[in-house]
């Protein structure tokens, strides 16, 4: 379902808003429901909440629930799962990473979080997750992937299904081949010399 | 991107859809709405990571001069563009608000601290070193490093301590950590480090790990083994384990030994080798000979009972033996003989031996701490390297004794560079003539200048500083009053007339000791090499300035060697010397098999594999078609072992119990170690928010079955009570690690919880590296 585009601009406007009040999860003192390890539900996820989860834009996201003792993918598998009582686990973004697989350790790269405390306070400013637009050539062209393709393979984790946000939902995911219109933004090169 | 080269990538045929006036609307809102820093306006640079000795390659993402982010390094073939969560979250590691920003002397109140400046703290130091070298001479004067050093740093250190105190009392906390493997790979090579490299990952079929959580301590590398037996589903993962943890999860056995009986199991697999006749004897008559050294329990020891507690001095004598000889001595290790002593079930035994013995299997023996923290750490090393060398499964690719790393230039400093109190650079010793020559020749030093004996080893450059004996120290990088065995043993507070110079990058219980606290630049904050565990060597550039005054460690070095007179040993212009100093460094490997890719290939490449021979690198060290010295046509060659014949040695081992054993008053084992989140003592990682969060203090893992007995559960409080020392903590019971009943496990990186006041500095008797993983303790609910 796609909202009214005038609806839609507001949201973004307004989460682009809270980010920044937020500080973009950058506040050490920062106590959000859903945030901590020992959660049992969680809420669908705001820009907000995953900026929270983060320590950058691109840093793996530690885990907002508690420790179910069970297979990460045994609910995070490649259409995600409606959990009862707990909420939609959305599908995993790296299931066909080149060097990892379904059999890979999660928790190699996903923490749980165990306290709210801190040990000492940081000045540590990752590099912002506000809502970052692909750029178009001209309004009638496609938008290129903003982001690194690398480890988010699976577009569908995150532009498509019940955990989609609503801002980076896909209006046309029937299309499938993503990448036959929207190429990777080719960030950078290294400035190795 | 510039505006061409986005025209080119969306191509020129883009089918073009009609939008709607509700996406224009949305484009338009987020084009307005959009303040963010795109990754494409960072400034991206290549470096590795600043943690684990698996090397893995970053690049970091920096704008107005902060790293803002780092991501993987798909270019790096080490890691291939994954990373651990520590590597993820390095950027946090620089920006702690606690971070040191400028030089500090103890108040002469002896608690307070005063700013001095950088000119003032070198000047004191400079004129400490000197009164001590004065009135005591070279051997009360020392400085202790790292395997966190860079190459530069630990170079810089050496040659102003060989080459120009006059002194051999240089040590890094790697003779904690890897004295063991470099000795294994000395007395069975005659030269130091693996023969594998990574690729072995994915051409191995069954991999052993020997007393190793590679799932948590290497997980790049773990996740590499994993892929691959995807991809192969026969691949097999063995753990060798005195503890359930997260690589037994993976594992397809789990072969659970009693601690230290390691030894009784290698020698155990060797004889059924025997036995089966599945020793490769055309290989053995080749490439191989037999040795034996000192094999008394009580003429070895364990360096700190006795007459050895304040000195151990112990010396292996070797002597030569024969095939007979060896299998005769091994024969003693039967499958009964063996289960007995080790706990390990017979069958176990058996396939071990299969697996070991099928030549139609690359097998690889992985090992890191539990192998090399062992009393017995050397002859652990020989034993599974020999098992490699009975049945020629070495240098091949998918067929190796692979020993890794703990730190990040554990072997780019310490073990290439030489940085310990018998070594120098490029596997040469202090104790032959020969190799001071060269040494001195390249310094431009005075025959006699390095001195023939060796200084003193950690443990006992730290017994010696307690005793007054060491009269200066330096420590950079490490952290070794969280990280020394026993550390009641070295107990002090400033004011007892040594002088104790620390130069780092937080605050940290050793700083608390020092009596000048110097500000280090990290990681990127300075330019700098470091070499992984596959002999990659891998540069960094400086990418950003670091905080307030803080200076790289061979800097620091540097000034102070210039204000005692030393100046002639870094003639390199100030703010130019980077490259002549590794030129200088590279130029004692060249042409010995030690040889190092130039400044300017490191500068270009995701790091190289050293022999670079011409530019290129050596994949598999002394396997013909692989490694340039090799002039075989197939086979292998042994050529740095000299001394051997150019043979490798197979060394007969024998199997000796522990230091100390549990017993009615203590009747637990207690095993230390690491976790995945944290680095070492937690200095730097304790200060990033995800990594705390995940793991916020130190617990003791206790068996469900003891927990019941003690009415205790995960939570509750109990003390721990060894010989040494007590410790009240929490509990936990089936967490990430399960040890076996009448066995406990402490992570050592919470300085709240300083474990190793209750650990034992055994040692092994050649390596001298201590044992944190045996020592005895009582569990007392609280
Ligand atoms: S800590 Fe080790 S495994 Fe993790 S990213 Fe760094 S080098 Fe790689």
């Amino acid at each position: 379902m796609i909202a009214p585009a005038g609806v839609r601009a507001l949201a973004v406007v307004s989460l682009l808003a809270i980010s920044a009040l937020a500080g973009c999860g950058r506040g050490d003192d920062a106590k959000k429901d859903g945030a901590r390890g020992d959660a049992r539900t969680v809420a669908k996820t705001s820009a907000r909440e995953r900026a929270e989860r983060r320590g950058y834009d691109g840093a793996p996201p530690v885990i907002p629930h508690q420790n179910f003792g069970v297979e990460c993918m045994s609910c995070h598998n490649d259409r995600g799962m409606q959990v009862e009582g707990v909420g939609f686990a959305p599908p995993m973004p790296h299931a066909v990473t080149a060097g990892l697989s379904d059999i890979a350790r999660c928790r190699q790269c996903h923490v749980f979080r165990e306290t709210d405390e801190i040990f000492v306070a940081s000045d540590f400013r990752g590099l912002a997750q506000d809502l970052r637009r692909g750029r178009r050539l001209n309004d009638m062209t496609p938008p290129v992937i903003p982001h690194p393709v690398f480890m988010r393979e699976n577009c569908y984790a995150c532009h498509a299904g019940p955990a989609a946000r609503e801002e980076i939902r896909c209006s046309h995911p029937e299309r499938a081949r993503c990448q036959q219109c929207h190429v990777e933004e080719n960030a950078t090169d290294l400035f190795t010399p | 991107m510039d505006r061409r080269r986005f025209i080119q990538a969306l191509g020129t045929g883009t089918g073009i859809v009609a939008f709607s006036q509700a996406h224009k609307d949305e484009a338009k809102a987020f084009a307005e709405g959009q303040s963010a820093i795109n990754p494409s306006d960072l400034t991206w640079g290549k470096a590795p990571c600043r943690y684990c000795g698996t090397g893995c390659g970053v690049e970091a993402g920096v704008k107005d001069g902060k790293v803002m982010a780092v991501r993987g390094d798909t270019a790096s073939p080490v890691n291939k563009g994954l990373l651990c969560v520590k590597g993820y979250h390095l950027p946090a590691m620089l920006y702690g608000k606690d971070r040191l920003t400028h030089p500090m002397k103890r108040g002469a109140d002896g608690k307070s601290w005063e700013k001095i400046s950088w000119d003032d703290a070198l000047d004191l130091i400079a004129s400490k070193y000197q009164e001590a070298l004065k009135e005591s001479g070279p051997e009360s004067v020392a400085i202790y490093g790292s395997g966190q050093w860079t190459i530069f740093d630990g170079y810089a250190a050496l040659k102003w301590f060989k080459g120009g105190m006059r002194s051999n009392n240089i040590e890094p906390n790697a003779r904690l950590c890897m004295a063991s493997a470099v000795m294994g790979f000395v007395t069975q090579f005659q030269s130091d480090e693996p023969m594998g490299c990574y690729e072995d990952f994915e051409e191995g079929d069954d991999f052993i790990m020997w007393g190793n959580n590679m799932a948590e301590m290497h997980p790049v590398l773990f996740s590499r083994i994993l892929e691959s037996k995807r991809k192969k589903p026969n691949v097999r993962i063995i753990d060798l384990a005195t503890r359930r943890t997260a690589t037994t999860d993976y594992a397809d056995m789990y072969v659970e030994f009693r601690p230290g009986s390691d030894l009784a199991i290698a020698n155990g697999i060797l004889h059924l080798l025997i036995e089966s006749g599945k020793l490769d004897n055309a290989f053995i008559k080749e490439n191989i000979v037999f040795k034996r050294g000192i094999e008394d329990l009580e003429e070895i020891g364990f360096g700190c009972y006795g007459d050895q507690a304040e000195h151990y001095t112990f010396q292996d004598k070797t002597r030569d033996s024969s095939i007979d000889e060896f299998k005769k001595l091994v024969s003693e290790y039967t499958p009964a003989h063996v289960s007995k002593i080790s706990g390990v079930p017979e069958a176990q035994l058996r396939s071990l031996a299969e697996m070991y013995g099928d030549q139609s299997r690359g097998t690889i023996s992985l090992w890191c701490m539990g192998v090399n923290q062992h009393t017995r750490g050397t002859w652990m090393n020989n034993l599974i390297t020999n098992l490699h060398l009975v049945t020629g499964k070495i240098s091949r690719p998918g067929s190796n004794p692979f020993s890794l790393t703990g730190q990040p230039s554990a072997c780019g400093t310490v073990r290439e560079v030489g940085t310990l109190a018998n070594r120098l650079p490029a596997d040469m010793v202090v104790t032959k003539k020969e190799h001071r020559d060269i040494a001195e020749k390249i310094w431009g030093v005075p025959e006699g200048t390095i001195p023939a004996k060796p200084g003193y080893h950690a443990t006992d450059m730290f017994r010696a500083f307690m005793r007054g004996d060491v009269k200066v120290m330096w420590v950079q990088t490490t952290n070794p009053w969280v990280t020394m065995p026993n550390l009641h043993r070295i107990d002090r507070k400033p004011g007892d007339g040594r002088f104790l110079i620390v130069s780092d990058i937080y605050p940290t219980p050793t700083t608390e000791a020092a009596d000048l606290v110097l500000p280090a630049a990290a990681w990127i904050e300075r330019e700098g090499a470091f070499g992984n565990s596959e002999r990659r060597t891998q540069h960094f550039d400086k990418l950003v300035e670091p905080p307030g005054e803080a200076k790289e460690d061979a800097w620091q070095i540097i000034e102070v060697a210039k204000r005692m007179g030393m100046g002639h040993l870094f003639p390199w212009p100030e703010d130019a010397w980077h490259k002549p100093m590794f030129e200088e460094y590279r130029s004692f490997g060249l042409g010995h098999g030690k040889d190092l890719a130039s400044y300017d290939q490191l500068r270009k490449t995701r790091g190289m594999v050293w022999p670079v021979v011409d530019g290129k690198e050596t994949l598999y060290r002394y396997a013909a078609g692989y490694d340039p010295y090799v002039k075989k046509s197939k086979g292998v060659h042994f050529y740095k072992a000299k001394g051997y014949g150019e043979k490798a040695a197979v060394w007969f081992r024998p199997y000796h119990p522990p230091a100390e054993e549990p017993d009615a008053d203590y009747p637990f084992w207690l095993c230390t170690g690491r976790v995945l989140e944290h680095w070492h003592t937690g200095s730097l990682t304790r200060r990033v928010k995800q990594l705390h969060q995940a793991v916020p203090k130190a617990y003791v893992e206790l068996n469900r079955a003891d927990a019941t007995k003690l009415s205790v559960k995960s939570g509750d409080r109990v003390k721990l009570v060894s010989r040494r020392g007590s410790m009240e903590m929490d509990v936990k019971v089936d967490g990430r690690g399960k040890p076996p009943v009448g066995s406990v496990f402490v992570p050592f990186f919470d300085e709240h919880y300083l474990i190793n006041e209750l650990t034992l500095d055994a040692m092994c008797n050649i390596s001298k590296q201590p044992d944190y993983k045996k020592c005895a303790v009582r569990v007392e609910r609280v």
